[in-house]
């Protein structure tokens, strides 16, 4: 075959996931590639036009603070930005911002332009090439021509051998009318990864002229919006786009109810597995059907267009049965769609076939991300996408790869939870799977990340310098606070205008700030002492002094498990001559190949006297082969 | 590494027993519990030194101990290390043991102390082999223990329970991640309602180990009355031989006396005391306040009556001092003139003690007093660290209530219930989140 040019790292597909690995690899001093099936389609947001919500606001804060990009274009191009969660505990604040979806790919597809040692070529790639070492040599294009590279990072989204469904008829088609991905599969399965079918599903868009707004409840953006980069380039954010919210009635619920005959879903064309998370109307309609009415949030694509995008309202019912119940919403009676409702299947891996790298275990050169791994969302994918670059690179690069720990990060978790316990339905980010909810805030994502972002290459010395003279400001006003004492004629018209006892003696400012009532922010206009402190700091130094205590037990609670966590068990162990080891963990280590022994662990029928058999087998130096 | 804590002495009664703690905070969580007798605090105690004193509960003494430290790397573990030296009783050991984890130690796991030997590196590496041994056969005893606890009653009760907590987890992931609206189950009063709730389940829980506890270990019975009752002829009775001095001058016992005799099904701890009455004898006064500080620690009270008197102002006193504990009446003396048995909601057990068959029926009335959660239901099978696990849930839970009440945030409130459920689940060691997420699905209709 013809070669064309020679890269280090392929990247295939340009979504949220490929943006970020390629990005990631190419700042690190790789020759990428990325391919996409269209140039026009880099960055694309074919559901949603938002990034961010709850605990997805933490996973762009943490791309963010790793060094990828995400951040920076959601501030670029955001119209409308609110913090969610406000009034339910710091922890899980999270920001979300409405995006101008056309504005979004303009944006990213020109950082890929300029990056340098990055390459943006449209093609479909329809094969991987592995010698028999099982290392990756290059890849072929539909038409024959390969590139050869060291490495390939999947990043496939929904195209893979992508079947778009309006009611029971189905297309091959990847998402937004873009052509699917029809030969990456067989080359997969070929080279003996199995692969499985998902399903997701999108509302309609219609015209924004043709809603009565008087019937609906308007949502506007935060008054004092924050941007998710901790470094923003972005001066100030554009937060003037207006949201609505309409609601679902019974008689919509009728209409649904009377033609479910007609969902592919209901009725066994499809077979793939559908988000948990984000069910079509149908799916709620049916599933509770006590429920009198569901909520419709009216959102705006872009500034420089009508459409408008309807999220709670996705479906995969024939078109003429959407505007029937469409027109049944109250403010929606002279609804016109333009674009239809639709279902895609698409194939996927089960994801307990990668390590923590998002290495394909058994493969060289070989990672993968995004939605091809079973997730959900755009930063779910741009997480893993961030995660594989960095490793692809290193791999090339012959440096350490990088795997973040639960403790560290939501990345960390959510990295864990798809490669130990895999996933049965397309998996999206919730704050309830972080077992160290309380520590991995958005705020503190730079806190806990950033180091890591410096140590592989991605954040710039003017950055690094910024953030380390941040990380001084909030550290020395925690020791300011620590160290100091109030009296009660300081303090005590503000204690008890706030509702909380006033103090009798001097009392520890710390013990005070700690109380539920009062706020950091209003105790230290009444006090005589000054800090340094900038913007959102202040608040991080909040949360800080309050959380502490309850950090340090929740770090106590957890500490065996992230302690195990850190002990590799190297691949190929031949767990059957391990003297001791029960004969169902034996069956089960060899079959699951568990990265650590926290995993192995989690795995049931390996008994903790199995664990500490394996500790004792690895302190001995039983695993030569480790690293 | 964390610190463990274990019995290190055969799971036996024997002249005394040691327990070992070992880890980072070893000497810390000893000296939260002994009070030495001489001056040198045990965190000041060097290496290889010992120190007599006593270990409190609270303000409360359990026993007198001999204490001694080993301080890393000069220890069996390699760790600093605290051997408490204690009575030989099953239950005197396993409550020092309890306080230690009420202070931060943790159950060591099977062969845990040999492992982290092994891995501190105080073994050579041609022991690895051994100590692996070592660690399969505790570990397979503890297996066999652990599969014959699941099938038990207690591993039904901790999983309901635990079923309850994931079910409010579950409201408390979708109010987080995704509701606009306040599911009903955290409005602050029904949380607190369902969280007392849980609690009670738990402390019930905690008291069916007592309850087990007395199977394994005895009943421990306090024979009480006012002086010249005939507790001590009752106390001859009971154990069909001559133990207290009998004599007809009121206040001959003066101290406490015990004995272990087996009736029906049950084993009985049995302390004779001096009768209760204000006196001005001084040797008497001491005996009469070992007989309070014996009925605080007793699982049941038999409260003598002198039939031929009967009921006193003085019996209405102290039967008011044993409310809220196991309580029969045994109504002496029947033989000489005597009123009817009082009607006071007790079980009452007519008697006389120079009858040598008086007490054929008594086991009935044990069985009346302690079938409940102990004997006609199924047997409740519970280890010491099944029952530090429950503690340990309720701990937990307890905080909840106590950051709902001083009004804290939710996150951190859900952050105890999570670790409530984390110690029931532990045993099984069953990953609870994906039913959390499972529960979110299926209860609430989330997602945009």
């Amino acid at each position: 075959m013809p070669e064309i040019v020679s890269f280090d790292v392929a990247v295939i597909g340009a979504g949220h996931a490929g943006i970020e690995a390629a990005v990631a690899s190419a700042k690190r001093g790789c020759k990428t590639a990325l391919f996409t099936i269209s140039l026009d389609q880099i960055g694309n947001m074919p559901c949603n036009p938002s990034i961010g919500g709850s605990a997805k606001g933490h996973l762009v804060r943490e791309i963010d603070a790793l060094g990828g990009v995400m951040g920076e274009a959601g501030d670029a191009c955001c119209i409308q930005m609110r913090m969610l969660n406000l009034s339910k505990g710091v922890s899980v604040h999270s920001p979300r911002a409405q995006e101008d979806r056309r504005a979004y790919h303009t944006y990213m597809k020109k950082i890929c332009e300029n990056t340098k040692n990055l390459y943006i070529i449209q093609t479909e790639i329809a094969d991987i090439q592995l010698n028999e070492n099982m290392e990756v040599t290059g890849v072929t294009n539909r038409f024959g021509a390969v590139y050869p590279c060291k490495a390939a990072v999947i990043c496939s989204g929904t195209f893979l051998n992508g079947m778009v469904y309006i009611g029971k008829t189905g297309l091959e088609s990847g998402p937004d009318a873009c052509l699917p991905a029809r030969k990456l599969s067989e080359s997969l399965q070929k080279n003996g990864i199995s692969l499985r079918r998902f399903k997701t599903g999108t509302p309609c868009r219609v015209h924004r002229r043709s809603i009565d707004y008087s019937a609906l409840q308007a949502q506007t953006g935060d008054a004092d919006p924050l941007p998710f980069s901790f470094f923003p380039k972005t001066e100030a954010l554009r937060n003037d786009a207006v949201c609505y919210i309409a609601n679902t009635n019974e008689q919509t619920h009728r209409i649904i109810r009377e033609n479910i005959g007609e969902s592919p879903l209901y009725s066994g064309v499809i077979h793939g597995i559908g988000p948990r998370y984000c069910p079509s109307i149908e799916d709620k309609v049916i599933r509770f059907a006590s429920r009198e009415k569901h909520q419709i949030f009216v959102e705006p694509t872009g500034l420089n267009t009508d459409e408008m995008y309807l999220q709670g309202f996705s479906t995969s019912l024939p078109e003429y049965v959407q505007i029937q119940m469409m027109r049944s919403v109250r403010g929606f009676e002279k609804i016109e769609i333009m674009r239809s409702a639709y279902a895609i299947e698409y194939d996927c891996i089960n994801p307990k076939c990668l390590l923590h790298t998002l290495a394909f275990r058994g493969y060289h050169g070989l990672y993968a991300a995004g939605q091809f791994n079973g997730t959900s969302g755009y930063e779910e994918a741009a997480a893993q996408g961030l995660i594989a670059g960095i490793n692809a690179s290193a791999y090339i690069l012959n440096q350490e790869e990088l795997s973040l720990t639960r403790q560290s990060s939501y990345i960390g978790t959510l990295i864990d939870d798809l490669v130990t316990k895999g996933t049965e339905d397309p998996y999206r980010m919730m704050t309830a799977r972080s077992e160290y909810r309380l520590s991995l805030r958005h705020s503190n994502a730079d806190a806990r990340l950033t180091p890591i972002g410096r140590k592989y290459g991605l954040i710039p010395d003017e950055r690094w310098q910024k953030f380390n003279e941040k990380m001084q400001r909030i550290s020395d006003a925690v020791a300011q606070i620590k160290a100091a004492a109030v009296r009660p004629e300081q303090v005590n018209a503000y204690l008890e205008a706030v509702g909380t006892s006033p103090i009798t003696n001097t009392a520890h400012l710390e013990n005070l700030i700690r109380r539920p009532q009062v706020k950091f922010e209003e105790i230290r206009q009444v006090i005589p002492i000054t800090f340094a402190l900038q913007g959102e700091e202040t608040a991080e130094v909040s949360h800080r002094i309050k959380y502490e205590q309850y950090i340090e037990r929740q770090t106590q609670q957890n500490e065996r498990l992230a302690h195990l966590e850190k002990i590799r068990l190297h691949e190929g162990i031949r767990y059957a001559e391990i003297h001791g080891l029960s004969s169902e963990a034996i069956e089960k280590l060899t079959k699951q190949q568990p990265e650590n022994l926290a995993a192995a662990a989690k795995i049931s029928g390996v008994s903790p006297a199995d664990i500490s058999i394996l500790r004792t087998w690895l302190k001995a130096g039983g695993d030569h082969h480790a690293v | 590494m964390s610190t463990i804590a274990a019995i290190s002495t055969p799971n036996a009664v024997g002249g005394i027993a040691m327990i070992r703690i070992s880890g980072e905070n070893a000497v810390t969580v000893a000296d939260a519990v002994f009070r030495p007798a001489g001056d040198i605090k045990t965190t000041q105690m060097r290496g290889y030194s010992c120190a007599y004193g006593h270990i409190y509960d609270a303000d409360e003494p359990v026993d007198d101990v001999v204490l001694t430290v080993f301080r890393a790397p000069h220890s069996f573990t390699g760790e600093d290390t605290v051997e408490i030296t204690c009575h030989g009783g099953l239950y005197i050991s396993k409550r020092i043991l309890s306080l230690l984890f009420q202070h931060g130690a943790e159950q060591a796991a099977a062969g845990e102390f040999t492992e982290r030997a092994f891995l501190n590196g105080k073994m050579t590496l041609s022991q690895a082999e051994a100590v692996m041994s070592i660690i399969q056969a505790d570990g397979e005893a503890a297996l066999r223990q652990a599969n014959l606890a699941k099938e038990g009653k207690l591993s039904k009760l901790m999983t309901a329970v635990s079923e309850e907590l994931i079910d409010l987890m579950s409201a408390f992931a979708y109010w987080l991640d995704d509701a606009e609206e306040f599911p009903e189950e955290l409005e602050r009063s029904t949380l607190h309602e369902s969280l007392l709730k849980i609690q009670k389940q738990l402390e019930n829980m905690a008291e069916n180990y007592q309850n087990g506890r007395v199977l394994r270990e005895g009943i421990r019975t306090v024979l009480l009355g006012r002086p010249n009752a005939g507790k001590s002829s009752i106390m001859n009775l009971l154990c069909g031989m001559q133990r207290s001095i009998v004599t007809e001058i009121a206040g001959t016992t003066r101290d406490v006396i015990t004995e272990q005799v087996k009736i029906s099904d049950f084993t009985l701890l049995l302390s004779d005391t001096a009768g209760l009455r204000e006196t001005g004898n001084a040797i008497e006064t001491i005996g009469i306040s070992q007989a309070y500080e014996t009925l605080e620690q007793s699982d049941l009270v038999l409260y003598v009556i002198d039939a031929s008197i009967g009921i006193t102002e003085e019996d209405q006193k102290i039967l008011k001092e044993c409310a809220g504990r196991k309580l029969a009446i045994l109504w002496n003396k029947t033989d000489l003139d005597c009123a009817a048995p009082p009607q006071l909601g007790l079980p009452v057990y007519p008697l006389s003690a120079h009858d040598e068959n008086a007490l054929s029926d008594f086991g009935e009335i044990l069985h009346q007093l302690f079938a409940e959660g102990c004997y006609s239901n199924q047997p409740v099978i519970m280890n010491e660290r099944q029952y530090h696990l429950i503690l340990r849930a309720n701990t937990a839970i307890f905080r909840a209530t106590e950051l709902l009440a001083a009004m804290q945030e939710l996150d951190l409130i859900y952050a105890e219930i999570e670790e409530a459920v984390r110690a029931l689940r532990e045993l099984d060691g069953l990953d609870y989140t994906e039913d959390v997420i499972q529960g979110v699905f299926s209860k609430f209709c989330v997602g945009k």
